[in-house]
């Protein structure tokens, strides 16, 4: 493969570590600010744990070393053997003889809600997947401790650095649930579209730059029996929407998520939505196939193993998913969303880039001394680089990935935001700070791109919806600036 | 003293089920009641009491409109479809046989198929649910749509179109419905005297009069058993549902039925009130519509 | 279904042999409406992902055991499954015991408010089991009972007792009286004589309705759902189920997923061939009076 004005690798890795994630113009990522909106009768908020850093550079939050840890992680495309062979390895290495209960699941909210609220919390939660909790309404009930020591306290491989300073800015503006640090996110994804660079290569096709180049080539490839686009429209279609917020980005700029993220009025009605839905319903109708659906992610991504997909929406974690199953004449590539209007807000080579894996310590658990310290463990360079080679995934970990020999679609992935620079298309947060209308945009999605309503109608239908939230006062709001 | 020994063995046998059901049954759904004048979101300590707001939400909420609608088309189609097949079935499996030698009989290998018509019976509800996402899948690589594709047939939406999708989990259930009232209603059968048959058949009475008019009336009280069962089984479409649309009734929420909207509303969207009240009003209706059912089909003695 | 023509046997009249033949193609087809999808899950087991995701009446290519032995390891399918024995066995009997002695009690002796006790089981048929999950958490709790067998156990044999006063009373009713009268005269203490004659005599609906909480209570999804949620080991064989399901997709693991459920069937289906006859028999008896 041959890209003009190729980096090195090593020129790469340590690019995805310290560049990442600026999102947005400016650098002003510190200050972003999410307010607490003040809902109707909420309960004053409970007095979150902070914890004093105590003077041990190595035991930083005074950790008993005898006091069990349980862990809970969601098991999704990255596995959990990560934190048990890695993790959790390393905090009892650290405290030697310690107890760590280990538990994995895709459905954290079902298994954990209940023993939250019944007093009964895990230290250690990575709270992610579609089954996630509720973190402002958890937060509002004080059963989140506050990450504010961990960022201050010194960092495993440097006493004398703080850990804030050893990650990617982003983890700090996406640590705020209701004005708080009270999140982890840990892992780096590129998402756009990907697809089969070796198809490519073979075939002689170029990754098309502008909509007409895309809707070109699907035509070339439905004489081939391929289709050129299909999300998986099973179970919480939420690739597909995230698509198309992501290409109403690149038409809109930001704003449009920003907008859509704060409830402001009229955002999903807004011009760059309504087209962002219109052209990917029209490539829907002309090159996609309604079986889709009726199949879920991995089903979906068989089918692009075998060269019956050309582009299918999601982040660079695919690459991993489907690692039992890449047969060799398969190379996973990103591609950016092509140009839509010939006048988008971003350039063409924009892609989202984001943080991810949701982790949280318990405030009201056994032990969120030791839940702190082993967020802290993670956060360390060998926690950070053990994970990226367990999971072929990086981490906020700055340079945590160097030396790490990673594969093509991550390589990939990094040249594209080497490429995309500043362009960065950010993510839709209303998913985790409004569970309701995010569900309901995954239903509707496929209502739309099914034909069974216009976009116009889609667009109505949203607003209408975030409307109803706005005014639902039982509902804790956020805001962000960027 | 005969009273007292009386009364002591009345309250001795009934003292454990009552506890267990007043402490486990009775005053969870006391306290459903009462949530649902609350806005409770589930997390909270603090329960806001907000009177009957609850209910005049439900008015306007068209996603319960809908859910309910879909409930009663289950609680119809099931028990209808269910029982009618069943019926079918049980009427050939015990007199399809000739009327060779002394009266009618049962087909050859009838009792194979009854235990074959079980078989779905014993399976677990999560179990079917991922079988017929197989037999569903809406490319030709689905059990159905594979034998379609070889008649040349395009693949089906089985569960993604909107119209199709409820039905299609209304067959499941009835699929695996059917074999338990094949038995009932077999057993109903072979109860029924043999000369009743061969008076008829002597008048010469065909196969179909004889179903209607000697089989059905001397199965009533065996159907109505029948359509009770399945009544309760209706509810319990929830698992099959999840399992086998997806979480939130897909296509569109038209395979919603209320169960599954109060769960979301509960756990995933932290409305506990607010589900509570919809569980309220499903309540008033069960009730209503049971004793309208029980007024018109009342009799004697026996309540089946 | 593809229509499919069978000869109608020759018999000595013509009309019963067409129309026995005519049986037999309804009976087949529903029969083969059972038995493909089961056949074709118990195949899926052996097929790799390519083959689950081709075409449908295609036959493995190889025969692939390890998916089995994945399923069993990973999904530990054992232990739920005798996780679920374990807890339907209790909570029947328990459901069967208690259910028969408040019904009998309520449908043959008179006291003060027995119509209103007997309206107060009944009323539990009305009440979506779903409602009452948030609460029902706390109540368990309450007791110390939450992720624990007893706790599930306890909740199943409440939560079908509505319908098993119900039935049972409406069956006692039919016993003739004058058996128990007899007895009770002859010196035979009240439960005595309950456990002695009337529990014989009402075998055919109890085996009936112990046959319908088996089922019901194997089935059972939601309560353990939020019962034992915090104790994976504990879980009962549909949460298993659904567990699986779930990871099928995340590992893209197909062939363990249909290896899986066929280790749930089979079992299962043997059991139920052992005992069809009594089964069958009991439901039918039970049912008709």
């Amino acid at each position: 493969m041959t890209h003009p004005g190729e980096i090195t690798r090593r020129q790469l890795l340590r690019r995805i570590g310290m560049t990442a994630l600026a999102a947005g113009p400016g650098a002003g990522v510190l200050s972003a600010c999410a307010t607490a909106g003040t809902g109707g009768g909420e309960p004053a908020a409970t007095p979150s744990t902070s914890l004093p850093a105590s003077a041990d550079p190595r035991n930083p939050f005074g950790v008993d070393a005898k006091k069990a840890l349980e862990v809970v992680i969601f098991s999704g495309a990255y596995g959990d053997a990560y934190a048990k062979e890695v993790h959790e390895a390393l905090y009892k290495q650290a405290f030697p003889g310690v107890t760590v209960t280990h538990t994995a699941t895709q459905e954290i909210g079902t298994l954990l809600r209940p023993r939250l609220v019944g007093g009964d919390a895990p230290d250690v939660i990575n709270n992610s997947g579609p089954k996630s909790m509720d973190l402002a309404a958890l937060a509002a009930e004080g059963h989140l401790a506050d990450l504010t020591p961990l960022f201050d306290a010194p960092s495993v491989d440097d006493p004398a650095k703080k850990v804030r300073d050893t990650v990617t800015p982003a983890v700090l503006a996406n640590a705020l649930v209701t004005g708080k640090n009270l999140v982890l996110n840990y892992t780096v994804s590129h998402r756009a579209l990907w697809y089969n660079a070796k198809l490519f290569a073979a075939k002689g096709w170029k990754v098309p730059a502008t909509w007409q180049e895309f809707t070109a080539l699907g035509e070339t490839a439905k004489k081939e029996g391929i289709l050129l686009f299909a999300y998986p429209g099973q179970k919480g279609p939420y690739y597909q929407l995230w698509n198309v917020l992501y290409t109403a980005a690149k038409i809109g700029g930001n704003q449009v998520i920003l907008d859509i993220d704060n409830l402001v009025d009229n955002a999903w009605t807004a011009e760059p939505m309504q087209r962002a839905v219109t052209v990917w319903v029209d490539v829907q109708t002309k090159y996609g196939d309604k079986a889709y659906f009726g199949l879920d992610h991995t089903q979906t991504q068989i089918k692009q193993l075998q060269n019956k997909v050309l582009f299918y929406p999601v982040g660079s974690w695919i690459e991993n998913e489907m690692v039992k199953d890449i047969p060799d004449d398969f190379e996973y590539a990103i591609a950016p969303i092509p140009e839509v209007t010939g006048a988008d807000k971003m350039p063409y080579g924009a892609i989202q880039v984001g943080v991810g894996e949701n982790f949280v310590v318990a405030a009201k658990g056994e032990n969120p001394q030791g839940g702190l310290e082993y967020l802290r463990i993670m956060l360390s360079k060998e926690g950070a680089r053990r994970f990226t080679e367990k999971t072929k995934n990086v981490t906020v970990v700055n340079g945590a990935a160097e030396g790490v020999d990673l594969p093509a679609g991550l390589l990939s992935a990094a040249r594209a935001q080497d490429k995309a620079g500043q362009n960065i298309i950010t993510e839709a947060r209303f998913e985790g700070w409004y569970k309701e209308l995010f569900d309901y945009g995954t239903e509707q999605i496929n209502v739309v791109m099914a034909g069974r309503i216009t976009p116009a109608e889609f667009c109505a239908r949203m607003q209408k919806k975030a409307d109803d939230v706005k005014k639902d006062d039982a509902i804790t709001k956020q805001t962000r600036s960027q | 003293m005969e009273r007292l020994r009386k009364y002591g063995f009345v309250a001795g046998f009934l003292a454990v089920p009552l506890t267990l059901y007043t402490v486990f049954v009775i005053s969870p759904y006391a306290q459903a009641f009462q949530l649902s004048l609350t806005s409770w979101n589930g997390y909270s300590s603090i329960v806001r009491y907000v009177g009957l707001d609850n209910f005049g939400r439900l008015f306007g909420d068209e996603v319960f409109w809908r859910a309910l609608r879909n409930h009663g088309i289950l609680l119809l189609a099931l028990p209808l479809t269910t029982i009618v097949i069943a019926l079918f079935l049980a009427f050939l499996l015990n007199l399809g046989g000739g009327t060779r030698g002394a009266g009618m009989r049962g087909v050859w290998g009838s009792g194979f198929y009854r235990v074959v018509f079980f078989f779905p019976q014993v399976l677990a509800v999560a179990v079917v649910g991922v079988l017929f996402q197989a037999v569903y899948r809406p490319d030709e690589d689905g059990v159905i749509n594979g034998v379609l594709a070889r008649f040349g047939v395009a693949p089906v939406g089985w569960l993604t179109e909107p119209d199709l999708a409820l039905w299609s989990i209304i067959a499941v259930m009835v699929w695996q419905a059917v074999g338990f009232y094949v038995v009932l209603f077999s057993a109903g059968m072979a109860a029924i005297p043999k000369d009743y048959f061969e008076a008829a058949a002597l008048d010469g009475a065909n196969r179909v009069r004889l179903f209607f008019s000697i089989t059905l009336p001397l199965l009533r009280d065996t159907v109505q058993v029948g359509w009770i069962y399945l009544g309760i089984a209706a509810f319990d479409g929830f698992a099959l549902i999840q399992v086998l649309a997806g979480e939130k009734g897909e296509p569109d929420g038209a395979t919603t039925i209320l169960p599954i909207t109060i769960y979301n509303t509960a756990f995933s969207y932290q409305k506990v009130g607010y589900a509570s009240a919809m569980g309220v009003a499903l309540f008033f209706l069960t009730v209503t519509f049971a004793v309208l059912t029980l007024r018109t089909t009342r009799r004697e003695r026996v309540e089946l | 279904m593809a229509p499919r023509t069978t000869a109608p046997r020759r018999m000595d009249r013509p009309r019963p042999g067409v129309l026995s033949g005519l049986s037999h193609v309804a009976l087949a087809v529903w029969a083969l409406l059972i038995i493909v999808p089961l056949l074709w899950t118990f195949l899926a087991s052996f097929k790799n992902n390519t083959e689950i995701f081709g075409d449908p009446l295609q036959l493995p290519g190889a025969l692939r055991l390890d998916s089995w032995g994945r399923a069993w390891d990973k999904a530990h399918i054992g232990q739920y499954m005798l996780n679920t024995v374990i807890v339907v066995f209790f909570g029947t009997a328990g459901t069967m015991l208690f259910g028969s002695m408040a019904a009998y009690v309520l449908a043959r002796y008179r006291f003060v408010g027995s119509r209103l006790v007997y309206y107060y089981f009944v009323a539990g048929l009305a009440f979506p089991v779903f409602l009452a999950l948030g609460p029902l958490f706390f109540v368990v709790r309450q007791f110390g009972l939450l992720n624990s067998h007893v706790g599930l156990v306890l909740v199943y044999i409440a939560y079908s007792l509505p319908f098993t006063v119900f039935f049972l009373a409406a069956f006692f009713r039919t016993l003739p009286a004058a058996v128990a009268e007899a007895a009770l005269i002859d010196g035979a203490s009240h439960t005595r004589t309950f456990f002695q004659i009337m529990v014989p005599m009402a075998r055919p609906g109890l085996v009936s309705i112990t046959i319908f909480n088996v089922l019901g209570q194997w089935n059972q999804y939601l309560l353990p759902l939020v019962l034992l949620a915090g104790a994976p080991d504990k879980w009962v064989l549909t949460q298993g189920i659904a567990r699986i399901s779930t990871m099928a997709g995340y590992e893209a693991d197909w062939p363990g997923l249909f290896a899986a459920l066929s280790i749930t069937i089979l079992p299962v289906m043997v059991v139920y061939i052992i005992f069809q006859r009594q089964i069958q028999s009991g439901l039918g008896s039970g049912a008709l009076k």
